[in-house]
């Protein structure tokens, strides 16, 4: 199965998920963007858009800042968590939750948004999120 | 009075008393902190989502920007869970401005000539609803670094990042785009009430060589418009020879460039200098506007608005 389709089905995202967009794998990443973005060949970037997901042997890990803007859709294998919860997330730590969720890579959201991606394996929920300055 | 005119070098003081009006009032402006303001990333929020999350903050929105508000004490913003969560940019207001005016549309094509760290990208590319083409160039490798950390917290999806000098660019791929931003490397005289490090700094040698790099910049930023194009020119210093001199440069090297009247409702602008030094200014250059930290609370900025005619040649 092709990476993305492993991303839609773990995660239920829509068909038309990704619509209008382009994407690029490089070495063990696939990069997403604008077709203008990916497309462009005038010149030599350092990026196109964002990273959406790294590849492999056995698995895709979507990336946390590809998740934010593109992951709201998930219907499946995402994890709500409090605000406390996000804040340990965030600054690396892991958290013990009772989730209806696979274990494997999982989206974490707050209310309506995407915190990030963690790696679940129950109980245990542990935080992938890059690291940032801490979160208060 | 003397004391105020202490913190600043005494040339400073000799060159600006002269063209900057109520300078009483400026100098004591600049010696106050900054009020901390931020925007909401329309890419991934609206105000009502994000409003309440701010309550005790009470944030003021800013009358000439839309979506962005000001708060009193914004102290420790970056490290709340709405700036992880890339809901909101903070960002100076007077640097929203050049972007406002520029004005980006979905599907262009557009350039961001010295983008890092990002702040006017990663707005423009909520301008443009994360769609067509934005090119975020810049040629510090460092700086490139935190340009790109921004870019994945804001979710940019049509922002391509090179690292190049811009006149080579301007070789490479001349007359391409919609819309370019040259937000030049400048004294920072504008930014002394975030940190003094631009005083520290501050020479008129410094200036005159800022003024050379910007001469190219802004060339290269003409050059590579496409014919009916606009790019915005703007610096985040006070020297005339770094924002007045450097426009006429640019008429004098392309006598076809069209500046054009810059007005942005509910922001208090004072128009551009006649002359300095004994050099007179082409007219148009009146077009452009200087934003005074006394005016909006804000840090100095230099703002010009130009135009490539449809009938200019590459």
């Amino acid at each position: 199965m092709q990476p993305i389709d492993l991303l839609r089905k773990r995660f239920g995202f829509p068909p038309d998920w990704l619509n209008g967009l382009e994407l690029k794998a490089e070495q063990e990443t696939i990069f997403v963007a604008t077709p203008e973005a990916m497309q462009f060949e005038q010149i030599n970037p350092l990026r196109r858009g964002l990273r959406l997901c790294r590849l492999f042997p056995n698995s895709v890990k979507p990336t946390t800042f590809a998740m934010q803007i593109l992951g709201r859709t998930a219907t499946r294998n995402r994890i709500e968590v409090t605000e406390e919860q996000a804040r340990l997330l965030i600054n690396n730590g892991e958290i013990e939750i009772e989730a209806d969720a696979e274990n494997g890579f999982v989206i974490v959201c707050w209310r309506s948004f995407v915190v990030g991606v963690g790696l679940y394996k129950k109980p245990v929920l542990k935080s992938h999120i890059p690291k940032f300055r801490p979160v208060d | 009075m003397k004391d105020k005119k202490g913190f600043f070098p005494k040339q400073f003081i000799e060159r600006y008393e002269k063209f900057i009006p109520d300078f009483d009032d400026f100098l004591d402006v600049m010696l106050e902190p900054l009020p901390r303001v931020f925007r909401i990333n329309k890419l991934k929020a609206v105000p009502d989502d994000v409003l309440p999350m701010l309550d005790d903050l009470h944030p003021e929105p800013l009358p000439y920007i839309p979506f962005a508000y000001q708060v009193k004490n914004g102290a420790g913003l970056g490290r709340r869970l709405f700036h992880f969560l890339g809901l909101i940019y903070i960002q100076e207001a007077a640097s929203m401005i050049p972007p406002l005016i520029l004005d980006p549309k979905p599907n262009e094509w557009v350039l961001d000539l010295a983008a890092a760290p990002g702040s006017k990208t990663t707005q423009m590319s909520a301008m443009m609803e994360n769609k067509g083409l934005l090119i975020a160039n810049d040629l510090s490798y460092h700086r490139l670094r935190g340009l790109i950390g921004n870019i994945d917290r804001m979710g940019c999806l049509n922002v391509l990042v090179c690292r190049s000098d811009g006149i080579l660019l301007a070789r490479k791929m001349p007359a391409l785009f919609n819309r370019v931003l040259v937000d030049a490397p400048c004294s920072s005289e504008g930014t002394i009430r975030k940190s003094n490090q631009a005083l520290l700094r501050w020479s008129i040698r410094g200036i005159e060589q800022f003024s050379r790099v910007q001469k190219g910049l802004i060339c290269a930023g003409y050059q590579l418009l496409k014919p009916g194009g606009r790019m915005v020119y703007s610096t985040c210093t006070i020297a005339p020879e770094e924002n007045e001199m450097v426009l006429a440069y640019l008429l004098k090297r392309f006598p076809e460039a069209e500046i054009l009247p810059i007005a942005v409702p509910g922001l208090r602008t004072r128009p551009a200098l006649r002359e300095w030094n004994g050099e007179h200014f082409p007219l148009p250059v009146g077009h452009c506007q200087r934003i005074l930290p006394q005016d909006n609370n804000t840090e100095a900025f230099f703002v010009a608005l130009i135009r490539k005619p449809v009938c200019a040649a590459n």
